[in-house]
């Protein structure tokens, strides 16, 4: 378990550094889906607000933004109403309670949901506290 | 020792063949070639250290830096090489025409955002804390808290790097240094850009050339172009009684702005016009920000001595009537006011002109006519109508009108309204004013009167129904008036 753990945590690595490789697209991309009421509300709660980058190739119409909007009902921990999509940039923010659930295990349930449609995630930042976006590797 | 004239020409071509065969077959490199180039990259500074984002925040001031010109006028150059600037985005409210309060996003808590001012080879030290999510005093309907970012058009660093999204509450600095001469636009560079740009996050950093200008201006002015596109807050909020106005996101797609102004107010400098005098040489740095026209501008009764393309003085030209521009694009352009008068600045695509893009340099009122001198002796105190609806008509004309129109005092950039009833019918002058774009596509007198004043149109007011009828009234009870008693409060600018 501890080795999966292990293994787990430098895919994140992995997959952060590569994000993080072109900040500029990744700061964008947080720009794109930071939706100020959420983290707000986050923030109130002691939650936190995982930013995503989406992997794979995006219909970027009406109904395949509600597909993915759809993705985030039913998942442990979740802030229900919180995700916040932007096709344009292929990105997703999502708030969750860290003591229900982790950001690693969030990503795995979303990225379960979304493979169907032939897409992953990519993990941006994560916000605890205010002004502060922290790279998921930390 | 004598030489022989035709063994001295020989010698002298057998020298000039020998050097150009010497230059032929070895060619030396283009730098070494242009040692005095201006533009020669090994001199020009391109490193920087990574830019630093913390979640420190600014307090005070919005706009802090010795090399900033807060207004239209442009403060000298500060002489030293660090400039040290401070830029803080925020939301507020501002006006953009009048009654159109418009919920913006800034730099420096102004649209534009302040002008900098440097030299090449200076280096610009900046610093912007995200205060987006700070309660401005008084009006609390502003745009909800987001990411901004600054992309410096003068500099040559990493977009990556330098110009990265941070949220509110977060500060970025970062430094660069400026290698070539321009005017150079700076925008918020967060998606969607369009909308930051199309909400007021602009602003011009001008880079004199390292030994300054080749010309000495006796009057300097930064002129920046842009578009608003606004629609009335579709949640009926209110500011100061006054409907508040956001952003339009479809006509923003389209490329169909409802405003297209200079430094970002519709006929701004028609209200507060530019001063110089007859004989000043004027040097304007317009800059057209976009985002998304094409900005013709022209200078009505001069013509532009030089015009420096992108603000670079060996980008010039002489002599030019309009200079072109497009978004993103600017120039310096200088001309001597060569006589007293209203000089009108305007942008030539002249849909643009209509939507707000006029100002006026003044140099002073033309001397009078001894007939026109004669008449204005003649006037008496202004008088004033009774009925309410003629009086706000009055308010509002003396508010929006006076720039451009008189009443008994002659014509200005629009005809004297004086008799404008007894000229036009109701039916004419409610068309006229609801809607003067679609006059001057079918009506001919309306055309003509295009004609007749220098091809300036009249700017659509946006006028409800009921200001129109006000001003109606007003006009209505002007011509009732005896001849001689009525005029508007001000002579000419």
């Amino acid at each position: 378990m501890r080795a999966a753990l292990h293994a787990l945590g430098l895919i994140l690595l992995s997959y952060a550094s590569a994000a993080s490789a072109c900040g500029h697209c990744v700061e964008d991309k947080v720009a794109a889906v930071y939706d100020y009421a959420v983290v707000t509300q986050a923030f109130k709660q002691k939650h936190q607000v995982a930013f995503f980058g989406i992997d794979g190739a995006l219909v970027v119409n009406d109904n395949s933004r509600r597909e993915i909007e759809a993705i985030a009902r039913d998942i442990p921990g979740l802030d229900k109403g919180s995700m916040r999509v932007s096709l344009e940039s292929a990105a997703l923010s999502v708030a969750f309670d860290p003591a229900r659930t982790s950001f690693a295990k969030l990503q795995s349930a979303l990225e379960r949901k979304l493979a169907p449609k032939k897409l992953s995630l990519l993990p941006m930042r994560v916000i605890d506290e205010p002004a502060k976006l922290k790279t998921v590797s930390k | 020792m004598h030489i022989p004239p035709l063994i001295r020409v020989v010698s002298f071509c057998a020298a000039g063949l020998l050097l150009a065969a010497c230059n032929q077959s070895t060619p030396k490199p283009a730098v070494a070639a242009t040692s005095a180039d201006p533009y020669d990259i090994s001199k020009m500074v391109l490193k920087s250290d990574p830019a630093k984002v913390t979640s420190e925040r600014h307090t005070g001031p919005f706009a802090e830096g010795a090399s900033l010109s807060m207004g239209n006028e442009l403060k000298p150059l500060d002489p030293s090489p660090v400039k040290v600037v401070r830029l803080d985005t925020t939301h507020k409210i501002i006006e953009i025409a009048p009654g159109v309060k418009f919920s913006a996003w800034t730099f420096g808590n102004q649209v534009p955002g302040p002008t900098i001012r440097a030299r090449v080879g200076d280096k610009i030290k900046f610093s912007m804390t995200n205060r987006s999510d700070e309660v401005m005093p008084g009006v609390n309907m502003t745009a909800a808290p987001m990411m901004h970012s600054m992309d410096f058009h003068a500099a040559m660093v990493s977009p990556q790097d330098k110009y990265r999204s941070i949220a509110p509450g977060q500060t970025i600095e970062f430094e660069f240094t400026a290698n070539y001469p321009g005017v150079f636009m700076f925008h918020c560079g967060t998606p969607m850009i369009l909308e930051h740009i199309a909400s007021g996050m602009y602003g011009a950093l001008i880079v004199e050339p390292r030994g300054g200008y080749p010309t000495k201006a006796d009057r300097e002015y930064i002129v920046t172009q842009s578009e608003f596109y606004v629609k009335p807050d579709p949640q009926k909020r209110k500011v100061d009684d006054q409907p508040l106005y956001v952003l339009d996101g479809d006509n923003l797609k389209k490329a169909l702005p409802s405003y297209t102004v200079f430094n970002g107010v519709h006929n701004g400098m028609v209200k507060h016009p530019l001063p110089a005098k007859p004989g000043e040489r004027v040097r304007l740095f317009i800059l057209n920000v976009g985002p998304s026209k094409t900005s013709s501008f022209h200078v009505v009764g001069t013509i532009f001595d030089r015009v420096w393309m992108d603000g670079n003085p060996d980008n010039q030209f002489r002599g030019m009537q309009t200079v072109l521009l497009g978004s993103s694009s600017s120039a310096i352009v200088e001309f001597m006011v060569p006589e007293a008068g209203q000089y009108i600045m305007v942008d030539h695509h002249f849909a643009n002109a209509s939507q707000g893009a006029i100002g006026l340099i003044d140099a002073g009122a033309v001397k009078p006519s001894e007939t026109n001198d004669l008449e204005h002796h003649n006037m008496p105190a202004t008088s004033t109508p009774t009925e309410p609806a003629a009086v706000q008509g009055k308010l509002d004309f003396e508010s929006k009108c006076l720039a451009c129109h008189s009443v008994g005092r002659g014509k200005k950039l629009g005809p004297d309204l004086l008799g404008v009833t007894k000229l036009r019918t109701d039916e004419w002058l409610t068309k006229w004013l609801k809607s003067p774009e679609k006059m001057l596509e079918t009506d001919a007198d309306a055309k003509a009167l295009l004609k007749e004043f220098n091809n300036i149109p009249m700017p659509n007011q946006n006028l409800s129904d009921t200001e129109i009828q006000q001003y109606l009234k007003y006009f209505h009870w002007i011509d009732t008036q005896p001849p001689g008693t009525i005029h508007s409060a001000e002579g000419s600018h």
